[in-house]
């Protein structure tokens, strides 16, 4: 049974390019399907280039939604990296 | 997925420089775990491509789940498609992507880290002509 799930986190500083790296190499290895929004912008977390195309900056709200078998762990997993990688940026 | 080895990334360029510039960013975006082997440049060192260096790359970057390869421009395609043509004992799968070279090269890059197969790093790689930096 698919389900749903999603959760925020405040960046503490700007989702550089590996951060943004090491959250699609985290989303690509869930089969549920992972995106993350920013404000009116939306990007697939399985793809680098649209996650670094968002822009998202220190201090922006970041939600991640996934649908699918696994969708609660591929959240929780991408919370804990935006969390983390954003501290010190990249 | 990731216990299998991962597909290799080959970048040929006219520049060696160029080739190997973009296989640090991509490699340290993806977290450095993929092999990317670059051929650029020509053997003496000159602005070119050469067919030899694109074969040891090749041979390289297979670690057994194959290789991806993204030409730069123009006779870095002609250059490893005479290699296709030509080479005997190459790896198995071996596929060229249509992409944008620093584009692609990471996001080929990342989708190898998250254990991809060639299908779905190629994919990622030509995927990349249609990601908006704006």
């Amino acid at each position: 049974m698919p389900e749903s799930c999603e959760a925020s986190v405040t960046l503490a500083g700007d989702l550089h390019a590996r951060p943004a790296g090491a959250l699609a190499v985290a989303a690509a290895k869930f089969s549920s399907s992972v995106e993350l929004v920013v404000g009116a912008s939306r990007a697939d977390a399985k793809s680098v280039l649209a996650v670094m195309g968002l822009g998202a900056s220190s201090g922006q709200q970041v939600t991640v939604r996934a649908a699918g078998p696994d969708a609660r762990e591929a959240v929780d997993r991408l919370i804990g990296i935006l969390a983390e990688a954003t501290k010190v940026g990249g | 997925m990731s216990d299998r080895a991962m597909v290799g990334i080959v970048l040929v360029s006219h520049s060696a420089a160029l080739a190997e510039g973009t296989a640090e960013l991509a490699g340290q975006i993806a977290g450095g775990i993929v092999t990317i082997a670059t051929a650029g440049g020509t053997e003496d060192g000159r602005i070119g491509t050469s067919i030899d260096k694109v074969e040891r790359a090749l041979r390289l970057a297979d670690g057994g789940a194959g290789v991806v390869i993204l030409p730069d421009l123009g006779s870095s395609v002609l250059t490893v498609r005479a290699l296709l043509a030509d080479a005997d004992d190459l790896p198995d799968q071996v596929a060229v992507a249509d992409a944008p070279f620093v584009e692609g090269a990471v996001a080929a890059t990342v989708t190898a880290a998250a254990g991809g197969d060639v299908k779905a790093v190629l994919s990622a790689a030509e995927e990349a002509r249609h990601a908006r930096k704006l």
